[in-house]
């Protein structure tokens, strides 16, 4: 034995190693686990993404304004669905139209006991701009308030309220924005936009119903090219089914009611099912600049001034020169389908590059519930280029990434390339120069990649 | 532990699957830690089998916050205390006395597992009363900190400290008087 001064050193050398039979006992175990949860699952009780999410402090913020935009989802859908004559009666309707108000409900999972459920108001103005506000189901079975959400195209200025964590995000605009957020608003009049939409549905006519005493005309299609981006966000799976509805009011030509169908696999490959109607239209409604004035900031609740960062070319060479700054290297991948967080953690875990490793350092003597902040924010850049990677992906603009073979050495190898138009590829080489080019010349270049 | 970040991150997400990662991560470093506690191989692979029965089970009742070695410790540590007062009430042995249990680290068994090497510091271990045992694996061979000894054992820091300086102390003098033999 050695000196006792050792012990401690040697108390950290034990070993043992565990047996053949526990591993069999405790896989065994897990996999009876993984086996019910599954069971379990099919009757609604594995917990979703979305109310996952909501339990988080740390989501809820990004949470709450997508499902605030969602509330808006069933006048969009509108435009991409329809028929020839009866749509472009609405249309011509609807482009008069200077202001309007409507109610909209997003179900997750409907009747199960994982199910989350929200309804939300809204108010638009061609003038004044636009309101939401959202509450979500709450375990007593009323409802609790969870976000607001106002654009303001006047003051250039965004303002969105988080209840659940008290927070009151105010962000502004500059003028471009301004007007992309007014066009965007005002896209629903938009005959060309509506026109190029109808050409790339398929849809059928659901003929004549009632409803709440009016009479309607119903459309349908189960084009997957007509989902909601509220859907789009929660259900993954390319397999998965799709049922889009518009009722039109036969006598006015104005939408009465938009119903959103989608069921297939979410991002964690539970099965899903979403639900989202917008009704309860009233078009051409009075409306005041005061009903659109910004609120002010609730008692006890955090103020946030920031601008939105967008998951654009620029934020994706940001991210890139994040990966070099701190890897010393491209990510090998980036649009797997793994989660951001995911590809982000793996990395720096697995990297002994000095900077990671100066991170790891820091985040060392750091309390438990501020490290994995302190990491998110280091990868904040990367998480943009991952992001625009899969908006990419989703917007089929036929993107490709090469990090596992291209380093920033490689000034004319093809890193990162997407789709522009049918003659037109935007590509970042290697050392983050980005290029318009052919898709004859991209196909040179790819070729000599190969080579490579 | 920036992997234990992600285990816990997933495992907090619902994803059952990570169970088998941690399993895998952690299972001989707990395994040792129960025998060093309990000097007993076969009730230290029991230990470590209920400790994941427990988690598993647990996964959609909380949510994990922390160090993940610490948790899985504090779980084994607790869990083999268990058993060891159970043990003691049914050999009706004082509490103040060395662990019984500490014979069973003379068995062939155990020193075959351990390595000759480390045969007698097992030996030793095994001489040491219970909660000075705890303290003195949960920091040196586990990491926790004297706080997280503290509170797994339900006594002051100073407490946890003292467990640790006495048991140490009482570990080395058995070294040495084994090596002066």
């Amino acid at each position: 034995m050695r000196p006792a001064d050792n012990t401690n050193e040697l108390i950290k050398k034990l070993q043992l190693k565990a047996s053949a039979d526990l591993d069999k006992r405790v896989h065994d175990d897990i996999s009876r686990a993984l086996a019910e949860s599954q069971k379990t699952a099919s009757v609604g009780t594995r917990p979703n993404i979305w109310r996952t999410i909501m339990r988080s402090p740390i989501t809820k913020l990004a949470a709450v304004a997508v499902i605030i935009v969602a509330c808006v989802i069933g006048l969009s859908l509108w435009r991409t669905t329809g028929s020839g004559i009866a749509l472009a009666d609405v249309l011509a309707r609807v482009e008069q139209v200077k202001a309007f108000r409507c109610k909209s409900s997003a179900t997750i999972n409907p009747g199960k006991p994982d199910g989350v459920e929200f309804r939300g108001s809204s108010v638009f103005s061609q003038e004044y701009g636009s309101k939401h506000t959202l509450e979500a189901r709450a375990p007593n079975g009323g409802w609790e308030p969870v976000g607001e959400r106002y654009f303001y195209p006047q003051k250039k200025m965004f303002v969105q309220i988080g209840h659940p964590i008290k927070t009151y995000f105010r962000w502004e605009v500059d003028d471009a924005e301004a007007q992309e957020q007014q066009e965007s608003l005002s896209q629903y009049i938009d005959p060309g936009k509506l026109l190029k939409d109808i050409m790339a549905c398929k849809y059928e006519t659901l003929g004549r119903s009632i409803i709440n005493g009016v009479e309607v005309e119903g459309f349908r299609t189960t084009d997957p090219n007509c989902r909601s981006s509220f859907s789009r966000s929660l259900i993954k799976d390319p397999q998965a089914e799709h049922d889009v509805k518009i009722w039109v009011d036969v006598k006015t030509r104005l939408p009465v009611k938009c119903e959103d169908f989608a069921s297939g696999l979410d991002e964690m490959e539970n099965p899903g099912i979403i639900q989202c109607i917008t009704t309860d239209f009233e078009w051409d409604v009075p409306v005041t600049a005061a009903e659109f004035e910004p609120p002010g900031v609730p008692d006890g609740y955090a103020v946030v001034n920031a601008r939105p960062e967008p998951s654009d070319e620029e934020a994706a060479i940001q991210g890139l020169r994040q990966c070099v700054a701190l890897f010393g290297k491209y990510l090998e991948s980036i649009g797997d389908g793994t989660e951001a967080t995911e590809i982000i953690f793996l990395a720096i875990e697995k990297s002994e590059a000095p900077a990671v490793l100066r991170l790891k350092e820091k985040v060392k003597e750091l309390m438990e519930d501020k490290k994995l902040d302190r990491v998110r924010r280091a990868g904040w850049p990367l998480r943009r280029l991952i992001w625009f990677y899969v908006r990419l992906m989703q917007d089929k603009k036929d993107p490709a990434y090469y990090g596992k073979t291209v380093t920033p050495k490689d000034a004319d190898k093809v890193l990162l390339r997407w789709k522009l138009s049918e003659n037109k590829y935007r590509v970042i080489f290697g050392d983050l120069r980005a290029e318009t080019v052919s898709p004859g010349k991209l196909a040179e270049l790819e070729k000599a990649l190969q080579k490579w | 532990m920036l992997e234990d970040k992600l285990l816990i991150w997933k495992f907090n997400r619902g994803n059952r699957d990570v169970l088998r990662a941690i399993y895998e991560k952690y299972k001989d470093d707990l395994v040792t830690l129960a025998a060093a506690l309990l000097t007993d191989i076969s009730s230290a692979e029991d230990v470590v089998h209920d400790v994941f029965v427990s988690f598993i089970e647990s996964t959609e009742k909380f949510r994990l916050t922390g160090s993940l070695k610490g948790y899985l410790a504090t779980c084994v540590a607790n869990n083999a205390r268990n058993r060891n007062k159970a043990r003691r009430r049914h050999h009706k042995i004082a509490l103040d006395n060395a662990d019984p249990a500490g014979a069973d680290s003379n068995s062939p068994e155990f020193s075959a597992l351990f390595g000759e090497q480390l045969r007698q510091l097992a030996r030793a271990l095994g001489q040491l009363p219970y909660e000075q045992r705890e303290a003195l694996l949960l920091h040196s061979y586990s990491g926790m900190k004297f706080k997280a000894i503290a509170r797994q054992q339900g006594v002051s820091i100073n407490t946890a400290q003292g467990r640790y300086r006495y048991a140490l102390d009482k570990l080395r003098s058995i070294l040495d008087g084994e090596a002066r033999k």
